[in-house]
């Protein structure tokens, strides 16, 4: 490139004038010089790239600066004579370090950090000035991609942080060292209190305990031992919160590293486990019950099964009696199952063991009562009364002959003492004589055992001659409630 | 014998709300040659019991109706009378204080009622 040095000076002439402009054209930084009057007397080869064109030397039309166009830090245009060198020119004060935009004839821009000095004649007065500028396009386009992405951070940080906090999980955060750096809305309901960030260490809660209820340290729980191993965990504590309550949760921290793979932290998310747990407690609960029913009932069936055998005269005998009476024990199950094991209708338990023996052809038979709501220990009883009454009935009573018939009627009346009393009347007749037993069978033990103890009644068996009359009288819890 | 506790015409507490295995409780017994003196469904009437007959042991349903039984073991433990709790949960049961108590585990068989019966009342001192 062609250096222009007409004009002025230099004063040097000669390979000295040479060596003074290659001097200036080796130099990496742009420079130019300025008469007193503003007209470029000289400038280097760095500068002519900068501006990206090489003007004319003392042009008059165009001073102070050689780019095309001049633009402050915000991007402002800058007319030539507004310029730092015409101000220099000007004020004599020279200008450090002042950035400004230069847009070249392509339109292209770049950055440049401008030093302009004043020169000065023997009378001190503004005889020029020096411009040196360099290129710092690079440093300010990393600066503002910096300045970018340091904005970029500070937004997803503040996202990230919107969303643990919009989280209904407990989440929060430690350092390093394992002090709280950050905790949601729902860590400090979970917690009950606030801690205090910077402070607290491990956890937030107020206090810690294992699940079997032994106190635990908080160096001890599992965001501890996180932070401590740099591992996730997973664990399960109870805390205790200001007001003594406690509440079972599982942990579940993690550690939180920069790029380099160094723990910077850890994060922890606490379940409320305590719905859980109850539902557990609840199953254990309904396990061990339905293990009494079951081992209950079983005694039951031992009870059947003792009773048959000891009146049983035969092993066939028995086989019958056991197995019927194991149904009828069943069928009152049934019906109570259908009732939710809360209650089973009266007439229900009675047509359930009479239909067996002929109800169904009507004329032998009758029942007469409402379908009254029995609990279920009532239904059992007299579930296992009929059962009894009817298959002595069958074997020995009314219905072991035709003629023989059997009326089974009840009704509920106000007694003295203010309750409801159920009369159940069970009588036979038709049948062959009767005469009372030498010894009391299983049947009768039953209900008169029964009845007493169990529902508070009374029963009297009438073994007249016509027939067996049995009556029970039965206390009834209020209120009754009646389906008809 | 010495060790041998003989339980022949020991009079017998009976505290079951099942009424089925009362009549079984109770023929075990008259077949170890005790004597049931009293029988009860509920622990209120238990209670009476306990405190008022004359009695060697008892036998104790831990689940009367729905209620613990432990009232009628506290009026038995004041009188020094020994018992045998039977119950359908097992040993695992028991509430304390009584959790180290014997517990015929339902269904039972009559020689495990019999030894049961045999080991309470030998752990009782006899009156001096």
């Amino acid at each position: 490139m062609e250096i222009q040095s007409s004009g002025v000076q230099p004063r040097a002439t000669g390979p000295l004038a040479q060596a003074d402009q290659l001097v200036l054209d080796l130099l990496p930084a742009a420079v130019y010089v300025c008469d007193g009057h503003g007209r470029i007397v000289r400038y280097n080869r760095r500068a002519s790239e900068l501006w990206g064109r090489s003007p004319d030397l003392l042009e008059t039309e165009e001073r102070f600066c050689g780019a095309h166009r001049l633009l402050d830090a915000d991007g402002r245009l800058v007319p030539h004579d507004g310029s730092p060198m015409a101000k220099v020119l000007t004020s004599g004060e020279g200008v450090q370090d002042r950035e400004v935009q230069i847009e070249r004839p392509d339109g292209s821009r770049i950055w440049v950090l401008v030093n302009i000095a004043a020169l000065f004649d023997e009378n001190g007065s503004v005889s020029g000035a020096i411009n040196c500028f360099q290129d710092v396009t690079d440093r300010k386009r990393a600066e503002t991609q910096a300045r970018e992405s340091d904005r970029a951070l500070v937004a997803s940080e503040q996202r990230w942080r919107k969303l643990l906090e919009a989280l209904p999980s407990a989440v929060y955060t430690t350092d390093g060292n394992g002090r709280l750096n950050f905790y949601n809305e729902a860590a400090a309901t979970l917690w009950g209190y606030r801690p205090q960030l910077g402070e607290t260490l491990w956890c937030g809660s107020l206090r810690l305990f294992w699940p079997d209820g032994r106190p635990m340290p908080h160096d001890q729980c599992p965001m501890a031992a996180t932070v401590k191993a740099g591992i996730p965990v997973t664990g399960e504590a109870v805390l205790g919160r200001p007001d003594g309550s406690r509440i079972p949760f599982s942990a579940h921290p993690m550690p939180l590293e920069d790029e380099s793979g160094a723990m910077t932290g850890a994060i922890n998310m606490l379940v409320d486990i305590s719905r859980h747990k109850r539902a557990e407690e609840r199953q254990i609960l309904l396990i061990n019950e339905l293990n009494h029913r079951v081992k209950n009932t079983l005694a039951t069936v031992q009870s059947l099964a003792m009773q048959s055998l000891r009146h049983s005269a035969s092993a066939e005998a028995f086989r019958d009696t056991f197995g019927a009476r194991l149904r009828a024990l069943s069928r009152a199950h049934d019906l109570l199952t259908t009732g939710s094991w809360e209650k089973a209708g009266l007439r229900s338990i009675a047509l359930q063991e009479l239909e067996p023996h002929g109800f169904e052809g009507g004329s032998r038979i009758e029942v007469h009562g409402d379908d009254l709501e029995l609990p279920p220990r009532a239904a059992l009883t007299l579930s296992m009364a009929f059962h009894e009454l009817a298959t002595n009935a069958v074997k020995h009573g009314a219905l072991s002959e035709p003629a023989g018939r059997l009326l089974l009627e009840w009704s509920v009346a106000k007694r003295d003492d203010g309750r409801n009393h159920l009369e159940i009347v069970w009588v036979e007749r038709g049948g062959p004589p009767v005469s009372p037993p030498n010894r009391r069978g299983f049947g009768s033990r039953l209900v008169e055992r029964s009845v007493v103890s169990e529902l508070q009644g009374e029963v009297n068996l009438d073994f007249a001659q016509e027939g067996l009359r049995c009556f029970i009288d039965i206390p009834l819890p209020a209120p009754v409630s009646r389906q008809t | 014998m010495p060790g041998e506790v003989s339980l022949r015409g020991c009079r017998v507490l009976l505290v079951e709300d099942e009424t089925l295995v009362a009549l079984l409780l109770e023929d075990m017994l008259e077949e170890i040659g005790c004597t049931v003196a009293a029988f009860a469904a509920s622990v209120r009437e238990g209670v009476k019991l306990a405190e008022s007959l004359d009695l060697d042991a008892a036998v104790l349903d831990v689940n009367v109706g729905g209620v613990e039984v432990y009232p009628v073991a506290e009026a038995l433990a004041a009188r020094r009378i020994p018992f045998v709790f039977c119950s359908g949960y097992g040993a695992s049961g028991l509430q304390p204080p009584w959790c180290e108590k014997p517990v015929l585990a339902k269904p039972f068989v009559q020689t495990e009622l019999e030894s049961a019966l045999r080991r309470v009342c030998a752990a009782v001192p006899p009156d001096p």
